[in-house]
């Protein structure tokens, strides 16, 4: 593998989280697992970055799932736009690094963490690059639970309506909300077909396979489909680690040195038997 | 003061192109000329507010100069959330315009009323605050407001009451602008609507100053304390609650800097109950004139001073 093809390795990326998780004795371990691969793909493949996080004419990342926030806290570390010590001291008194998306935080595009608001801003940079004509996308990244919030819906309502081409959803469906099952708390049904029904050009994929992730994205990116697009990526909350997968205990649950160290053991595990 | 909005809002985009409308779905008439002279700076978001700002923030965070229309029973109550994380968190240049403030809409109903609006935005951190009472200072905050880039909500309240300045005043972020001068007991500050009445009041407390509060966040101590120094009883006017407005804004600088008595003409804390004409609602409410002259009078034969 390349250089470039290295890096964000989903591997290295749990073990940033964990590492912030553990050291920040933060929640939302899970939240941010799922959506790992998503990040890596997009971080690596396909977002155009420029000179840097306030370059204005940079692709945009929307984080609207604020509360998968590490993982994209793990892809800025590996950037370089984050440093060592930002994932050492992650969530102690008096650091910049939150426990959800802050747009203060250099990389990332709105705060988040009150469900329902990035897709929205998302859509707003969206329409305000096709209306300078800059060829910036927009990547928005939102939780299936979050899809539970009406403010998504009147944002894809706007999205098809104002043919924001520039604007790929990716949804991480975990299939997990706060309390339990989003299909047993707020059945989203197919969220496929309602992107459809609503005048999106969509598609479903694994999340976890990210040569299918990065086909999807560069297919719906280049295709001429006269609105916006988007993928539910179907996730595993906690992916990566046994004891963390389809769990949503770990959706609130804090490490402790044991967990730490058998998380850790798990990724060293799954990294030995990965090509490299 | 309508007019005098449209002709500061067309002026602004025509002389600035990253200045965009966006409505939620209101407006009738009243964007017509701005929808003739600059159609590619107009858009009709839909009965969709949240979106609407959410929108707002990213077109701000591109670079473009939002302005974002409703009535202000739905900007910003319905959409407090998106104002505070979305806008004013990052300090975005978007300008709110709040219309029909206070109890306008008096015949449909509390969903149409807002006198909560001033109370709610008072403990955002970085919005700004602007309330013009005239057709004058309708296109002095406008000015204001497009010179300034930060959250700003404009206020439009009841709009037809004719002029208090006989010329645009000069405006000022915090500052207090004189309308009648005088160095009687009482002093009267009123904001929107209620600077029509307050002059009218002041007629009956001779030697009785009139200021009026344009620009309620911020809203300058020593621009208070100055309007206040020399009398011995402050009454304020608004067409909002009671709790939080200007009313309060200016007993918290008061109490603090120069405590004085304070009397605050408001919407008591209530809903509108029945039906009825603006004037109707203005009297359920205790703010036409003689009602007001009646708190007055109470507030002044309280505090010794006939």
């Amino acid at each position: 593998m390349s250089a470039v093809s290295a890096a964000y390795t989903p591997a290295n990326l749990r073990r940033t989280i964990l590492r912030m998780a553990y050291s920040g004795s933060t929640v939302h371990i899970a939240c941010a697992f799922s959506l790992v691969e998503i990040m890596a793909v997009l971080y690596r493949q396909h977002l155009k970055l420029g000179s840097g996080p306030g370059d204005p004419e940079r692709d945009y990342l929307v984080l609207s799932k604020g509360h998968g926030v590490m993982a994209q806290y793990a892809c800025l570390h590996e950037l370089g736009w984050l440093s060592e010590e930002h994932i050492r001291d992650y969530c102690t008194d008096g650091t910049p690094l939150k426990g959800l998306s802050d747009a203060d935080v250099p990389g990332l595009e709105v705060n988040s963490g009150s469900l329902g608001h990035g897709l929205a801003v998302g859509a707003g940079l969206a329409l305000g690059a096709l209306r300078k004509g800059t060829g910036q996308k927009v990547y928005a990244v939102l939780g299936d639970g979050e899809c539970n919030e009406g403010s998504i819906w009147e944002t894809i309502l706007f999205a098809a309506h104002f043919r924001l081409t520039n604007l790929l959803v990716i949804v991480d469906a975990n299939g997990f909300q706060a309390m339990g099952p989003t299909a047993e708390i707020m059945d989203m049904g197919s969220l496929e077909q309602k992107f459809v029904s609503f005048g999106f050009e969509a598609c479903t994929v694994d999340g976890h396979d990210e040569a299918e992730l990065d086909e999807a994205i560069s297919r719906l990116v280049k295709s001429s489909f006269p609105g916006p697009r988007a993928i539910i990526a179907r996730t595993v909350k906690g992916k990566g680690i046994s004891f963390m997968e389809g769990s949503n205990l770990w959706h609130y649950s804090r490490l402790n040195e044991k967990t730490y160290q058998d998380a850790l053991a798990e990724l060293e595990k799954a990294q030995e038997g990965a090509p490299r | 003061m309508r007019n005098a909005f449209s002709k500061a809002l067309v002026a602004a985009a025509e002389a600035d192109e990253r200045i965009l409308l966006l409505t939620g779905d209101h407006g009738y008439a009243l964007f017509d000329d701005f929808r003739h002279r600059v159609p590619g700076q107009y858009i009709n978001a839909g009965i969709a507010e949240q979106n609407m700002v959410g929108v707002a923030a990213g077109l701000a965070k591109a670079g473009f100069r939002p302005v974002v229309y409703a009535l202000s029973a739905f900007i910003p109550i319905r959409v407090l959330e998106q104002i505070k994380l979305d806008i004013c968190c990052e300090e975005l240049p978007v300008l709110f315009i709040g219309d029909g403030a206070g109890v306008v809409y008096s015949t449909l109903g509390v969903s149409h009323q807002s006198t909560e609006d001033i109370a709610a935005l008072r403990a955002v951190p970085q919005v700004r605050i602007l309330s013009p009472g005239d057709a004058h200072e309708m296109k002095a905050t406008m000015e204001l407001a497009f010179a300034t880039p930060a959250p700003v909500y404009l206020r439009m309240g009841k709009s037809d009451l004719g002029p208090v300045h006989s010329a645009q005043p000069k405006l000022e972020w915090g500052k207090l602008v004189s309308v009648r001068s005088g160095a009687g007991p009482v002093v009267f500050i009123a904001t929107g609507s209620m600077l029509n009445l307050a002059v009218k009041l002041a007629g009956d407390w001779p030697g009785s100053a009139v200021w009026s509060a344009p620009s309620l966040k911020p809203l300058q101590a020593e621009s208070v304390t100055a309007a206040c120094q020399g009398h011995r009883l402050v009454v304020t006017l608004e067409e909002h609650n009671r709790i939080g407005g200007l009313g309060g804004a200016v007993a918290e600088i008061l109490s603090q800097e120069q405590p004085m008595p304070v009397c605050r003409i408001g919407v008591p804390d209530q809903y509108s109950e029945l039906c009825g004409s603006y004037s109707y609602l203005m009297k359920e409410h205790g703010l036409d004139l003689d009602s007001v002259r009646a708190q007055v009078m109470a507030f002044t034969k309280k505090h010794s001073i006939a």
